[in-house]
């Protein structure tokens, strides 16, 4: 009954939905350019409930990825929910060696980065909280004297929707959206903390050779935005390591020192890779600082050292 | 009931095996180097002690992926591409959270409020329902 009465409310309304941040960006003065559409953008019809294959081939050839949709299906795809999950994209994303950055959840961010030439896969729900249609869609374009956006979206190539109509289908999802980078690139709207999150994302699952010179060209990509950021001079140096590039390694994790002489974390992965590399009196220098410093990671940097004590007692 | 515990039970304990034998989590071979994600995030710091608790946690989604009817030869490489939070909420919400489909069918009551949320511009299910009341 209530659905009913909700219903008779909805009709008697009858001005046109109009969404806040819409309304925001269409009358604030910003560096947003009137329109924007990134029409080289490929498009993947969908077949029946497979949108998220689809948007997902769309934005993985965007980025450069050679792949076919069959492949994103057996990805992703899962049967008895007729649909594809966020997780799963989102791995699916990273097995093709790309970051799946996810953007701010607004739609300034959005615009800017559809206008600084990356489409952005969304994940809407066409209808209602109760009667939910989620739906995978590429944003590609947008126009703001006309308040649309523009999207590959389903069957259509080039779908147009309603700005304030996309932001309320927007919303429902809390705004979730990817940005499909190389690791050669930045996002326009790019916070450190979003950008590291991503990288670390691929570090933390199924890793190989190829897998790690992929993340450390990322966090390199990193620390050409953020020069003295702590996380991307560990990464760099904790993927170089992996990769058993062993002075690359110690480079990165100088740099480090040099900016973060606090953090013990720094001075414990230094010494290691002093250590391996055959300097015993060098790595335990760093190891009992890293000792001295304490914190949460005590116990490893006391088994640092104890490592490299044995090592100086073997090769005296 | 049993029986299919039993089943389910079976079917976790030799995708567990599959995981253990084929799998390398450990993102740092050598436990003294501190890996990137700690750093970021200080509550991956258990890593090391939990890693048999989240093997667990991966065969039990891989066995749901497989009830979902995945194909089991997928069943792997789409677990390992997850993280390990990832996979920690998708074990426990596989059912509920949302899954991108497009457009499903719907209920008739359901049909007709959809019908005028579209019109009106909250919605945008039916690709029929054309926007004519544009005030710009």
């Amino acid at each position: 009954m209530r659905k009913i009465a909700l219903l008779a409310i909805l009709l008697l309304v009858s001005a046109c939905a109009s969404a806040p941040q819409t309304q925001q960006l269409i009358t604030t003065p910003s560096n947003l350019p009137g329109r924007a559409e990134l029409s080289h953008t490929p498009f993947f019809p969908q077949q029946r409930y497979q949108c998220g294959p689809a948007a997902l081939a769309t934005s993985l050839t965007y980025s450069g990825v050679n792949i076919d949709l069959s492949t994103l299906i057996a990805e992703v795809y899962l049967p008895s929910r007729l649909g594809s999950l966020q997780s799963e994209i989102l791995a699916s994303i990273r097995r093709h060696n790309r970051l799946p950055y996810s953007i701010a959840p607004n739609m300034r961010a959005l615009l800017s980065e559809v206008a600084a030439g990356n489409p952005i896969l969304v994940l809407q729900n066409l209808g209602l909280s109760w009667a939910p249609q989620w739906h995978y869609a590429v944003v590609i374009g947008f126009d703001l004297n006309r308040r649309e956006i523009i999207l590959r979206s389903g069957t259509d190539e080039r779908h147009i929707s309603d700005m304030d109509t996309f932001e309320l289908t927007w919303a429902r999802s809390r705004y979730w959206g990817i940005a499909v980078l190389s690791a050669e690139t930045l996002p326009a709207s790019a916070s450190a903390e979003r950008y590291l999150r991503a990288v670390v994302a691929l570090e933390n699952t199924q890793t190989s050779h190829q897998r790690w010179s992929v993340i450390h060209t990322a966090y390199r990509t990193a620390l050409s935005r953020w020069p003295n950021n702590l996380i991307a001079q560990m990464g760099l140096g904790n993927s170089a390591y992996q990769l058993g590039e062993l002075d690359v390694a110690a480079q990165a994790f100088r740099d480090a020192v040099r900016d973060h002489p606090n953090e013990g974390a720094v001075y414990n992965n230094l010494a290691q890779v002093l250590m391996e590399q055959g300097q015993l009196d060098a790595a335990e220098k760093q190891a009992r600082r890293a000792v001295a410093l304490a914190g949460p990671y005590l116990e490893s940097y006391r088994a640092t050292l104890a490592e490299i004590q044995r090592a100086q007692k073997v090769i005296p | 009931m049993n029986i299919a515990k039993n089943t389910k039970r079976t079917t976790i304990g030799s995708l567990l095996l599959v995981f253990l034998s084929v799998t390398c989590f450990l993102p740092m071979a050598q436990a003294t180097m501190i890996g990137t994600g700690q750093m970021l995030d200080h509550s991956q710091t258990q890593q090391n002690r939990t890693h048999i608790k989240t093997l667990l946690k991966r065969a039990d989604l891989a066995a749901q992926l497989k009830n979902a009817g995945v194909d089991p030869a997928q069943l792997q490489a789409r677990v390992d591409a997850l993280t390990d939070e990832e996979v920690a909420v998708l074990t426990d919400q596989l059912d509920q959270l949302p899954a991108g489909s497009g457009i499903l069918g719907t209920a008739l009551l359901v049909f007709l409020v959809l019908l005028a949320t579209d019109i009106l511009g909250y919605t945008e299910v039916f690709p029929f329902v054309k926007k004519t009341v544009n005030l710009n």
